[in-house]
């Protein structure tokens, strides 16, 4: 136990876990869960929460009957509750080659990202599962290369920072056939929350569509480094693509950069669009910014957590 | 194979390579780096290739530095000549003084290389063909080399590595300087279409450009039309040379050997000197003479005349030989004579071996010619009857038998032919020999007789008077010793191998035999013929002459050898005779008949005005006096384009260095 614990504070500190405890994942959706949570559900259902009457048939659970109904008016009748379900909370985090790559020749912010999507999907998996959530945690890279399944409550923390801390970066992605995968292995709604950073070539939009439906609360959170939005390279390079090995020769220039920029900023708002026009939130976290930040801040505004 | 221009080449590979080379650095230079996407680098790269013709061309210094490397390399393939001289394109003729005064040696190396270093700028700077091959604009020159003949070294081309090669051949000569010929055949080519006529006009007047110490001999009446640009070659006058000499045996006792040589000093000041005389390189005697300065002989101060001093050296050499004599100037410690002239310091001579004579006599009768030439120191004199004589001279073995004779004298006899010989004839001359026989005269006196001649020698004529002689009329190469008052007395005529002695009378009609003068002419005849004639030979020649040997075997190849070549083939022709006309340096010529013995020809400079090497301000033509250019001939074109390619390389290099820099960043 000892061992496991100090796994999971190799990603979040344990006064930032404090902070945590506070927190649940909001859904806006109610979904369907598929056990008895600390959510409610459309469903009628065992919970203390009354919703209606309904005249008794043969086979209902005699536990249900309303005695003191029957003594005023002789007639059974079932007691109905509200129905409290579980929520499953579906974290998809990108461990493709470009996650652990940074354009920083600084080595202290090589695997930056890598380490912040990390923590972040701790964070947001830790605050899941001491909810009495369900949790499923997948990495992915060119399709899905990693899962924990249906985890819930306090006693899956080791298991998850294990899986997180040994999955290593590398690999091309292909986002597309990890939504195909994860969709088709999932069951039931719930809410799902895509870590990466969103720099697939063949685009994301096929891959997002899978994912959004009136099944699934969509959270996309792009992580990108500072390198990224705000490059500081010079002289005549030649870009090599981690993932492909695809080549860029540029003379770094204003010029240039302007138009980086403004490619940048087009493809995050193209996203941002994508997402929210079809119900999805989208979030844009700087690597170099803390996780608690982004967790305690970010996410409880545009309602992921509270 | 050959390169055309291999220096262009060798400039454009010094050029390019080292900038391929740093393109090639460059290139490398590009920093490889990993990045997790190329995806929005691949996006800005398009926008800004698409856009890039908007942009506005931003403050960059490499750019700066780029454009102006560009810029010099267009500029240096343009090529640029930075023109000192603005000269319409013309055609020029390129003429180098390559005769004897072009060897001194007064300017290093000598003269003739200066003179070819020059001509070599001045091709240099002519409007050349452009990289485009526009050759419209291009300036043509011809070069011919000349001395007492012109050689043609190069027609009119454009192409100034043609040129440059001609120049580059040509060699040193001994010869004498003239321009009549060389004018004629630069005025030929110059009127007809060069190598490259490109539509040029026949007519442009071609400019003569003229490289020589200005020593030419007979240009006071020459005209030559056209411009002519004068480069004087040479700074010093100071030399010391044989300016004649000969050398003969005493006709009595042909053991003696008489040398004769006059010594010439064209320095300011007087010159002592040693005169050597050696047969076969054996020295056998030394004078000293002190030769006066330049100009002390002549009243008239500005034509100066060499001081001269004439030697005699009388020894005895029973065999043949070559006698050579040669001068070498004594140098004082206060004196700073340099002679620096060389190939006139020494003369030679052919000294034939000691022989007397055998005569024939072919006469009627005649009693006075007869006892004068019996008193002769004669080896055999044979008297022959002219009808015998005339009747033989239609014998196949008539020619071995008159070659057994060094001379035969004809008195009134006329043979159909005569061989090859010396005649001393008197009365009516043979026919075939040019000479025009218009008459018979009377009454004649003698007007006028070459007396310093060595046939005339202490020959008085005054009182010399013909009843009747020949009149007649003498090709322009005879030479006259004595006339009468209508026609020529005695005069000289060589022809076809054969020498003449015409006297133009019979000397019974003459009150000559009963002169002095008479036994005189009789003794003189036989010695002129028999020694100084032996210049039939041509063994002792000038330069430029042609060596002439016959009665070789016809188609056999012979080897001559110079004093600048060791051993060149002459083909026999089909008579069996050689022609060997490249004798243009003093020395020893020997051609090696392996059935006789070897011919040895000595080639001399003896030329006065080769001697004197002072050099000519001004060259008077007879239509104009052309002054000497103030300055060498010079390249007055620069290119400019090597220049401009090195800018761009500096350029580029600094280019490179900027960049380097900015990497670091």
């Amino acid at each position: 136990m000892a061992k496991t614990l100090r796994k999971i504070t190799q990603l979040l500190e344990p006064e930032f876990m404090a902070k945590l405890d506070t927190l649940d994942v909001l859904s806006r959706k109610i979904h369907h869960g598929r056990l008895q949570g600390e959510r409610r559900s459309r469903r009628r259902g065992q919970s203390v929460e009354f919703a209606d009457h309904r005249p008794y048939v043969v086979g209902d659970d005699l536990r249900f009957v309303d005695w003191n109904i029957y003594a005023r008016l002789e007639q059974l009748f079932l007691k109905m509750f509200l129905e409290e379900q579980d929520l499953t909370v579906h974290i998809m985090v990108d461990v493709s080659g470009s996650v652990g790559s940074n354009i920083s020749d600084q080595a202290a912010d090589m695997d930056m990202r890598e380490k912040y999507i990390k923590k972040l999907a701790a964070a947001l998996g830790y605050v899941s599962m001491v909810n009495n959530n369900r949790v499923t945690m997948s990495t992915f890279a060119n399709g899905v290369v990693g899962q924990l399944a249906n985890m819930r409550g306090r006693n899956y923390l080791p298991e998850m920072a294990e899986f997180l801390l040994s999955a290593t970066c590398s690999g091309a992605s292909n986002f597309d056939s990890t939504c195909k995968q994860a969709v088709s292995g999932r069951i039931g709604s719930g809410i799902m929350i895509v870590l990466s950073d969103f720099m697939f070539k063949e685009g994301y939009e096929q891959g997002l569509r899978r994912l959004i439906g009136q099944k699934y609360d969509l959270y996309a959170i792009q992580v990108l480094t500072p390198d990224e939005l705000e490059p500081k390279i010079s002289g005549d390079l030649k870009l090599v693509d981690i993932e492909d090995s695809d080549t860029a020769e540029i003379t770094v220039s204003s010029a240039l950069l302007k138009y980086y920029k403004r490619n940048l900023s087009a493809y995050c708002n193209e996203l941002k669009e994508f997402c929210t026009r079809r119900g999805g939130v989208y979030v844009l976290a700087n690597a170099s910014d803390a996780v608690e930040t982004m967790v305690l801040k970010y996410l409880q505004r545009v309602s992921l957590l509270h | 194979m050959e390169w055309l221009t291999p220096l262009s080449g060798i400039y454009a590979a010094a050029f390019a390579i080292p900038t391929l080379l740093l393109l090639y650095f460059l290139k490398l230079k590009r920093r490889e780096k990993v990045i997790g996407c190329t995806l929005l680098w691949k996006r800005a790269v398009q926008d800004l290739q698409v856009n890039a013709p908007f942009q506005k061309l931003r403050r960059n210094i490499l750019l700066l530095f780029q454009l102006l490397a560009i810029l010099g390399i267009l500029a240096a393939i343009a090529g640029p000549v930075l023109s000192l001289d603005t000269a319409p394109v013309g055609r020029y003729v390129i003429l180098v003084d390559h005769s004897g005064s072009m060897n001194a040696t007064d300017i290093p190396s000598s003269r003739l290389e200066e003179a070819k270093k020059q001509a070599r700028d001045f091709v240099e700077s002519l409007r050349g063909e452009s990289f485009f091959g526009v050759k419209d604009n291009a300036d043509q020159a011809m070069v011919i080399a000349f001395n007492s003949s012109s050689k043609v070294m190069c027609n009119f081309v454009s192409d100034k590595k043609q040129l440059l090669r001609a120049i580059d051949d040509i060699k040193p000569t001994d010869g004498k300087s003239l321009l009549k010929e060389t004018l004629q055949v630069a005025q030929a080519f110059a009127q007809s279409p060069g190598v490259e006529t490109n539509n040029r006009s026949s007519l442009e007047p071609a400019k003569i450009v003229l490289f020589s110490d200005g020593k030419i001999i007979g240009v006071d009446d020459l005209a030559v039309g056209s411009d002519v640009i004068y480069h004087q070659i040479g700074k010093e006058a100071d030399n010391l040379g044989v300016t004649a000499m000969q050398a003969k045996r005493s006709y009595e006792h042909p053991e003696e050997v008489s040398v004769f040589a006059t010594i010439a000093n064209y320095s300011e000041t007087e010159q002592g000197c040693d005169i050597q005389l050696s047969i076969d390189n054996n020295v056998k005697k030394v004078k000293f003479a002190s030769i006066p300065p330049s100009g002390s002989t002549e009243l008239d101060s500005k034509k100066k005349d060499p001081g001269k001093v004439s030697v005699s050296f009388s020894l005895e050499h029973p065999g043949a030989g070559v006698v050579e004599v040669r001068c070498i100037p004594t140098n004082d410690s206060d004196n700073d004579f340099v002679d620096y002239l060389a190939a006139d310091d020494a003369a030679w001579s052919i000294l034939p071996p000691p022989k007397k004579l055998s005569v024939m006599l072919v006469t009627e009768g005649n009693p006075a010619l007869e006892s004068a030439f019996g008193a002769c120191p004669l080896a055999k004199l044979e008297i022959t009857n002219s009808n015998v004589f005339i009747q033989n001279s239609d014998n196949k073995t008539f020619e071995d038998t008159a070659a057994d004779y060094d001379v035969i004298i004809l008195d009134n006899t006329l043979p159909e032919k005569l061989p090859r010989g010396r005649y001393l004839i008197f009365g009516e001359p043979p026919e075939g020999i040019g000479v025009e026989v218009t008459g018979e005269i009377q009454n004649q006196t003698i007007v006028d007789w070459r007396w310093q001649h060595s046939l005339l020698k202490y020959v008085d004529m005054n009182n010399l008077y013909a009843a009747k002689c020949v009149e007649m009329t003498l090709p322009r190469d005879a030479e006259v010793l004595a006339e009468f008052n209508e026609t020529p007395a005695i005069s000289i005529l060589r022809r076809n191998g054969s020498a003449f002695i015409l006297a133009g009378f019979d000397v019974m009609d003459t009150n000559w035999p009963f002169e002095t003068s008479f036994i005189l002419f009789c003794y003189n005849s036989m010695a002129y013929l028999g020694t100084e004639m032996d210049t039939l030979d041509k063994a002792n020649m000038l330069v430029s002459q042609i060596i002439m040997v016959d009665d070789l075997i016809s188609q056999k190849e012979y080897k001559i050898a110079g004093p600048d070549f060791d051993s060149e083939k002459l083909l026999a022709s089909k008579t069996g005779a050689i022609r060997f006309s490249g004798t243009e340096r003093a020395g020893i010529y020997s051609i090696d008949i392996p059935e006789k013995e070897t011919k040895i020809f000595a080639v001399n400079m003896l030329s006065e005005s080769e001697s004197n090497i002072a050099p000519a301000n001004n060259i008077e033509f007879s239509d104009k006096e052309v002054a000497a250019q103030e300055s060498a001939a010079g390249n007055s074109n620069i290119p400019i384009w090597p220049y401009l390619a090195f800018v761009a390389l500096i350029l580029i290099f600094v280019e490179w260095l900027i960049y380097n820099s900015k990497m670091r960043l």
